[in-house]
């Protein structure tokens, strides 16, 4: 017995001189008073705490450097930063708002802010936002964060999809590398020069539309619009969806479900890159994949071009997603909050942020900046040029207050229709009244 | 002879087809080595080697520098400790009431105590969330620390049976001799019931180990994070460094592989133990 109260003993002691025990520094957030050193009480500082998910030894330095430059630059305000895993970062969010202990300003989904701010889960910071602010975004990122007339967020990034389309390829097998395909007839045209047969089993897969983007991006780029408008409105069963599931299948029916099927488990699971290794030479991708061809495929001579369109004039109609920095519901200094907020967004922080990680920011000046930035060579300019404008037909898809998950829904039935368990006339009718009935039960 | 021959092949039988089943369970673990000592760039270009072309050693040292991991290493460590003493000890002791104290409305209460298995874990999250967020325990470790000193339903449960199992006979015999039931409990009846107490510290610190959303919640400094959370750096929204990831993923196993060649009986055994709730 003896032996066992000497090992609680030992472990408190131990454990006493571990942070983790100790009660007083408890809570280092809340935007309260005090000092940033110390952690006494000094009335002239505010200490916000910033939670993120960006720890990489790639984006945490460039974080914490906008941080440091936004600390020295005012001695009002002293942000501190606090990695939290991705993903996660939302659920221990939702925790500390339940419990009134949120962080001061966090980086959350751009899709989901009109959902947030129905369940009371973010201030609005409509007061502090000048004209001159909420012009600086991109369109549509600033109206995804705007929920019946307020602002409750500020964009922070964003990210577009492109074709990629390997350019040494195009010219062994005699098509013009400056000359991408334009619609989908000529994406087609295209592969069947750049498929590699043999025995019946493709070597090289020209192009499968499913190997890199999902079905929802083909049916936003036939469309031109989302299938579920801002009026409840449902477009999944009409012309231009069916076809664009006939065109997958098509396509599937080519190239054969199982020669798909390993390319893409083996991408989804790392093993390998299909474009990279030269199997799949057009592919669709978010234009940040650019950077994995950078570091990892310096040989490899690509091109990149906006996704084609349906038929001629239909639009080259892109999807994208991205972030956005706003100020918890609960937290205790929301101006202080938004004045931090308004840095991030600035055109010095975006412009940082843009040159150091080749991501596209939601600041529109700042990302024309960027794709004239000395810190990108000739291809990452062409790569960047490329993204900014793909914003113009760059669709976001915020989830709507009237269906939440509607994703939920279509995806499955999306799923099965491609994957030959349910055929295209009765999916699409089963999910266009699948989605009507589930908007209809929201209203 | 016909016997010895069939006895030979049913035995080369079981031990091909164990073979083969190891080889599948164990290659996963080859693969974790194998990617954790490949470059980024390597892993990306693909195709099935096990062997790297350039094996790469410095991703572990690498490791170490991106988290601190070593801190990471002592926080997790410390919780372990802690939760792994509480939930022998005072599951034991809780469990030990049950067994061999009679008081009144003690099977009500025992019944009481099983229904919280019934809660998933998640519906009491944000209560549980909000309770240690008013006491001011949020960002320390005793939201980590002391549940495990307020008993676990499935671990006193599991030391109750084994308690049963001490004869009535002796603990009559020590009351005789004056012991009381502190005394008894340590003396008697704990070292009787040891393979259910290594039972419960084994799953106990697999599960505080590995246990994520716990530390995600409670803690906010980043001083204070775990291994599980520290693992989580290497993952973003569009890349995922495996090299490191799988690097980071195999020295956080590491202790729970020597763990299991220690104890390996014991493990064995616990999972035999709820079958055994014979009473003496």
């Amino acid at each position: 017995m003896r032996k066992v109260f000497f090992l609680i003993f030992l472990s408190t002691i131990i454990l006493g001189a571990c942070g983790g025990f100790s009660l007083g520094d408890g809570d280092t957030s809340s935007g309260g008073t005090g000092d940033p050193e110390d952690g006494t009480a000094q009335e002239e500082t505010i200490v916000l705490d910033f939670w993120t998910f960006w720890g990489s030894e790639q984006r945490r330095p460039v974080i914490d450097q906008i941080i440091e430059d936004f600390n020295t630059s005012q001695d009002e305000i002293e942000v501190r930063h606090t990695y939290t895993p991705w993903g996660d970062i939302w659920t221990k969010n939702l925790a500390a708002i339940a419990a009134g202990d949120p962080p001061d300003v966090i980086i959350n989904d751009i899709m989901t802010v009109k959902l947030r701010a129905e369940e009371g889960q973010i201030e609005p910071i409509t007061e502090f936002v000048q004209d001159e602010v909420s012009g600086r975004f991109y369109d549509q990122m600033m109206d995804a964060a705007i929920h019946e007339d307020e602002i409750y967020a500020l964009p922070f990034n964003t990210d577009t999809q492109i074709l990629f389309y390997n350019k040494d390829l195009f010219e062994e097998v005699g098509l013009d590398p400056e000359q991408p395909p334009e619609t989908w007839e000529e994406l087609d045209e295209y592969a069947a020069q750049l498929d590699i047969e043999e025995e019946g089993t493709y070597e090289r897969i020209g192009f499968y539309p499913l190997i890199g983007a999902g079905t929802d991006i083909w049916v936003l780029n036939a469309l031109g619009e989302n299938y579920l408008q801002d009026d409840g409105e449902v477009l999944i069963d009409t012309e231009p969806v069916h076809e664009t599931f006939n065109w997958i299948l098509d396509s599937q029916d080519k190239y054969g479900q199982n020669r798909i099927t390993s390319v893409n488990s083996q991408f989804e699971n790392a093993q390998q890159d299909p474009f990279m290794s030269g199997d799949v030479p057009m592919m669709v991708q978010n234009a940040n994949y650019y950077v994995q061809l950078r570091d990892f495929a310096e040989d490899l001579n690509f091109g990149v071009a906006p996704l084609p369109e349906r038929v001629p004039g239909n639009g080259n109609t892109s999807w994208g997603g991205g972030f956005v920095a706003e100020v918890p519901m609960g937290a205790s200094n929301p101006e202080a909050s938004y004045q931090f907020i308004e840095y991030l967004t600035s055109h010095e922080a975006q412009l940082y942020w843009a040159e150091q990680n080749f991501d596209l920011v939601a600041h529109e000046e700042a990302g024309v900046s960027a794709a004239g930035s000395g810190e990108f060579d000739d291809s990452g300019q062409e790569v960047y040029t490329q993204m900014i404008e793909n914003m113009d037909e760059t669709l976001l898809t915020p989830q709507p207050v009237i269906a939440p998950d509607y994703a939920g829904t279509v995806n499955p039935i999306f799923e099965s229709i491609v994957s030959g368990n349910t055929d295209v006339e009765s999916g699409l009718e089963q999910a266009q009244s699948e989605l009507e009935q589930l908007v209809e039960d929201n209203r | 002879m016909y016997n010895t021959r069939k006895m030979k092949f049913w035995k080369s039988f079981n031990l091909i087809l164990l073979i083969i089943g190891s080889i599948f369970m164990i290659a996963p673990l080859f693969w974790m080595v194998s990617i954790s000592l490949k470059s980024l760039e390597e892993i990306y270009r693909g195709g099935f080697n096990f062997i790297p072309e350039d094996i790469q050693f410095s991703n572990y040292a690498a490791v170490f520098e991106i988290v601190p991991f070593f801190t990471y290493f002592v926080n997790t460590s410390m919780i372990t400790i802690f939760v792994v003493l509480g939930n022998v000890f005072v599951n034991a002791f809780i469990a030990y009431g049950f067994a061999k104290i009679q008081f009144k409305g003690r099977e009500v209460l025992f019944i009481v105590v099983l229904s919280t298995m019934m809660l998933p874990g998640f519906i009491t999250l944000i209560p549980q969330y909000v309770i240690f967020a008013n006491l001011g325990l949020v960002n320390t470790y005793y939201p980590l620390v002391l549940p495990a000193f307020l008993g676990s339903a499935f671990n006193i449960f599991l030391l109750r049976q084994f308690f049963k199992g001490v004869p009535n006979s002796m603990i009559e015999a020590a009351k005789m001799e004056g012991a009381n039931h502190f005394y008894i409990f340590f003396k008697i009846a704990l070292p009787m019931v040891k393979p259910a107490l290594f039972t419960v510290a084994i799953f106990s610190f697999n599960g505080v180990w590995n246990d994520f959303l716990g530390p995600l919640l409670y803690l906010n400094d980043e001083s204070l994070y775990t291994l599980q959370l520290g693992l989580q750096v290497f993952k973003e929204q569009s890349s995922t460094q495996w090299h490191y990831l799988m690097a980071g993923s195999l020295m956080v196993l590491f202790p729970v592989i020597v763990l299991f060649f220690l104890f390996q009986k014991y493990f064995i055994s616990g999972s035999n133990i709820l079958g055994q709730t014979e009473e003496k």
